[in-house]
This record gives C-alpha cells, structure tokens and sequence, in this order.
C-alpha cells in the first residue's frame, strides 16, 4: 500500500493516516489479517512524530479495524468481507453520513450529483460477490 | 613518488570529477539543495546556475589536479590532504552560490504557491523489506580471515622491532613487535568492515526516498538503487581491506616495493572508489535515473494511498491486483496502475497538482539535515548520492560518537604499544 499524507494540509496528520488506512481497507488493498507497519516505522517513513500515528492505530483499534498485540504487531482486524457491523455502530455511521450529505445540500448540490458522486465512490471499494455498488 | 602522493594525484581529480557530475545525479526536484517542483526542474536560473556550476568546478578540479601533480614529490605528505581539502571547500562553494541564487528566486516566485504538498510511504517497505545482501560481506570477511592467518603464520619470524603503519618503507615508524603492532592494520579492517556494515544496515531500517507524486515507480527504483549501492558499498570495504592486507604483508616483510610501485597496495582502494562512482552515475540518487519498468518486484502492484485517483477499476474479486489511488480530500476516485510517469507529468508532480513537501527549512546550508519532528536517524543526501543524518535525533548522535569514539580508543590503545 502507497500512503500519502498532505504534513501541512488543514487536516491534522493522525486523521490523514487513519483516513487513508481505512480507504485502503474498503477498497481491498488492506484485507483482513494484513499486517501494516509498526507505529515507530511508519513515524519514520512519513517523518512524522510516534505519537501521531499512535493516535491515528488508536482511533483504528477503537473503531475495530485494527488489532494490536507485542507478538504480531498492527493488523487488520475487518474488511468489507468480514459480515455486517455492529448495529450500534451503523446507527451511528448513519448520523455522521446524514451530517456529510447535509453539508452537500447545503451547498447546493443536487440530489442527483449527490447520488453520483457517492456511486462513483462506492465503486472503488471492495464488496464481497454479488454486493456490488448499484 | 610515494603511496602518499599517488593517493593525492589519484583522490584529486577523483572528487573533483564527482562533485562535478553530482548535479547531475541529484533528483530533478532537488536543485542544489533546493527543492522544487517537478515542472520548474527547467526553470532560466536552474540551467545557469548548473551551467555556471559546470564551468566553475570543472575549472577548480583541474587547477588543483595540476597543483597536486607538481607538488608531489617536492614536499610534506600533509600538503596533500590540504590540496583536497581546499579543493572541497572551493566546491562547497560553488554550490553555496547555485543554492542561494535559485532559492532566491525560487521564494520571489512562489514556486509552491497552490500546490498540494505531498509525503509517500510504501508500507511494503516494512512489510516485505528489502534484504540486506549478507553474502556480499563475505569477500571483506575473507581477506580479514586471510590478513589474520597470514599474520599469525608470519609471527613468529618477524623482527623485534619492525617497520609499522600503512607506508610500510624502511624510512617508515618503527615499533617493538607485538600482537598490537602486527595485527594493528587487521584491526583497522574490522573497523571498516563494522562502520560500513553498520551504516548500510542502518539505511536498511531508514525511510525509503520516495516521490510522492510518483510513488510505486520511486519505490521500485529505490529498491534497486539501494541494492545495487550496497553491493557496490560491499565490495568497497572488500577492496578496502585487500588494500590494508597488501599493506601489512609489506610490513611484515613478505614482499618489497620501491619507488612508484609502493603505491601498488592501492590500487584495489581506487578501483572501490571507481565502482561507487560509477553505480552512483547509473542509478542516481535514490535510483533517479534508473528506469522503473525494468524491476520484476512485487511492489510492481502496489496500490497507492493517496490524492485523486487517476482512472476507474471495476469494484469486486480482482482485489489481487489493484492498484487505487485514495484522494486526500475524498475527491472523484477510480484505481490506476501507474508503473511509470504519464506522458507530460514532471517528475515530483503529479497530475492533481501535488508535489514533494518542500522541506527546505529542515536542511541547514542546503547539507546537514536537523528536524526534530522526525524520528528517522537517517535520511537521503541533499546533494550528490548516498544517506546522511539527523542531526536533531539523539540516537543518531550516539551513532556519531560510536563511529568517532572507535578510531580513538584503537589510537590510544596503539599509542600505548609504542605505535
């Protein structure tokens, strides 16, 4: 996996890693049981500090997409095969997605553009057989 | 003419014709320290400052050449060193004068206004890491065993006090024998062989140079650039230690040379020296001027993490061989398998509009790198090829004092044997 980060972009560097890992997840370039670089070496590759990607393993760890032991370092815990989520968790994805195609509406775009941009996205990510984006 | 003075006639010339070519084997987007992006690499003040560079380092290298040919001979060993010493300086300064000129305007012009700036990592580098090739050690290992052995044989039927050091002439600092005045030249190759190793196994653990803008090609050309320096580093320290091997067997009386021929147990130094040169010519700093396609590595699909993708690939089981590009700010995205740069793309940029983070404030007078965000203890050079370090990083200080501290404790424990 290539990851890229913008270091003095607006976005904090710790929700750039987590962002690009999970991308990675959803588009199969990171299944489940991948190892991916320990928190020191990826501090190192990207130039960064320890404790900025520690937080960005954290948020991952939290979120269940990340399992983190001494003996086989960070690994991916979950994919898109891995069966449905936890529905306490759905409820709150679909608040945060309400909130993200709100601010679209805001902004003017039709629901037709909203509807296409997120097919296009959907199309990148790695669905098991049969459960294609539309 | 001496060993000392061939060394100098020799190792003039020498980096005077390196530091003349460097520009040359730098990454396009870094001009003399300066980075830049991709698509100014061909800026008016870049080709004259190179050209001017040229000129100036092209005429320095070949007043001191002369000067080091006519002095050789004629005076004090020392006079040597300070010949190479100043042509380095002069050197030094013609690139001081390329870096300010160009970032000059460089900053005037805002070079990096409205451009994503970008750092890549390829987690395959961790992952599935390159190896360091360990049998490539052996030869340095062997003639070591073989300077022992010899030494050991020859022991017993040396003289009680001999001629010592790497001269080796009869005029040459004499010694009581002892195990520390006979073995003192292999134990100059163990240090060559530890530090060398030591620091190629280091730049193992360090980041890959990457172009973020061109990521999967970059990695792939660091892995082959990275490969072929070690080995050539390899055989270096090998050639290196043949040379103190010839040295001692002159010491402890095995052959005599005299004359132009005593600079004979040189020879495999120089030849070292051409071998580095001329890997650093091909592939360039970082594998810059290797081309990307010809690596059969598995990063060739690699998928890539990072701003707009490039085109679309179909969604479901054909995961194998994907290759995405994620974009930063969740933009339009599709997969690419980007092998190699697109047609009209610059290198160090990328379509989108992003470039290498210009990182020109973590580099002091365009050479010695200090950032203390940075945990890496070792980064690729600014100018010319090869790695140096991170002078704000405590463990590459203690790396330092080790490499410092070693030739030290070995001078003052030969000082003690009367050496």
């Amino acid at each position: 996996m290539l990851l890229s980060i913008e270091p003095d972009g607006p976005v904090p560097i710790y929700q750039q890693i987590r962002d690009r890992i999970v991308e990675a997840i959803a588009d199969g370039a990171q299944p489940a049981g991948s190892g991916l670089p320990s928190i020191r070496q990826l501090a190192v590759d990207l130039g960064v500090n320890f404790h900025t990607v520690n937080k960005s393993y954290d948020l991952l760890r939290q979120e269940g997409l990340l399992r983190i032991s001494r003996k086989s370092g960070a690994v991916v815990q979950r994919d898109p095969g891995s069966g449905p989520p936890d529905p306490g968790w759905v409820r709150d994805w679909t608040g945060r997605a309400r909130t993200l195609l709100a601010e679209a509406a805001a902004q003017g775009m039709s629901a037709q553009d909203i509807i296409h941009h997120s097919q296009a996205a959907l199309a990148d990510f790695s669905f098991p057989a049969g459960e294609g984006a539309a | 003419m001496s060993a000392s003075s061939l060394a100098t006639v020799v190792i003039v010339p020498f980096f005077g014709a390196l530091l003349w070519v460097t520009p040359a084997i730098t990454r396009p987007t870094l001009q003399f320290g300066v980075r830049i992006p991709g698509d100014r690499a061909g800026a008016p003040v870049i080709r004259r400052e190179r050209r001017a560079y040229y000129w100036r380092t092209a005429a320095i290298g070949v007043c001191f050449t002369i000067t080091a040919v006519l002095v050789q001979g004629h005076a004090s060993w020392w006079l040597g060193r300070i010949i190479l010493v100043l042509e380095l300086a002069a050197d030094l300064g013609c690139y001081q004068i390329a870096r300010k000129n160009i970032a000059a305007v460089k900053n005037a012009e805002d070079w990096f206004a409205g451009l994503r700036q970008m750092v890549a990592t390829d987690t395959s580098w961790r992952t599935d890491p390159p190896h360091f090739p360990v049998c490539w050690l052996l030869p340095a290992l062997t003639v070591i065993a073989v300077t022992v052995i010899v030494g050991a044989v020859r022991y017993p039927d040396l003289p009680a006090r001999m001629v010592v050091g790497f001269g080796g002439s009869s005029a040459g600092h004499q010694a009581p024998k002892s195990v520390v005045s006979v073995f003192a030249l292999a134990v100059g190759q163990l240090y060559v062989t530890a530090l060398w190793t030591g620091l190629m196994l280091i730049v193992y653990r360090s980041r890959p140079d990457i172009e973020s803008a061109d990521a999967a090609s970059s990695t792939r050309r660091y892995r082959m650039y990275l490969a072929a320096f070690t080995r050539a580093v390899l055989t270096l320290i090998a050639l290196v230690n043949l040379t103190l091997l010839l040295a001692a067997l002159r010491t402890w009386q095995v052959y005599r040379l005299t004359g132009i021929a005593s600079g004979l147990p040189l020879l495999p130094f120089i030849a070292g020296l051409l071998i580095i040169a001329i890997v650093a010519v091909r592939t360039g700093q970082g594998g810059s001027r290797l081309s990307a396609g010809s690596s059969g590595h598995a990063s060739n699909a690699l998928p890539r993490i990072g701003p707009a993708r490039l085109s679309r690939v179909s969604p479901g089981p054909a995961r194998d061989a994907r290759l995405s590009r994620v974009g930063v700010g969740g933009g339009p995205s599709g997969g690419s398998k980007r092998a190699s740069r697109l047609p009209g793309e610059s290198p160090g940029q990328s379509p989108e509009g992003g470039a290498d983070r210009d990182d020109d404030r973590f580099w002091k007078a365009g050479l010695i790198y200090v950032n203390r965000d940075d945990p890496a203890i070792m980064v690729g050079n600014r100018f010319g090829v090869g790695w140096t370090f991170n002078f704000a990083n405590r463990t590459a200080w203690l790396v330092l004092a080790g490499i410092v501290a070693a030739p030290a404790g070995l001078a003052a424990i030969m000082a003690a044997a009367g050496l």
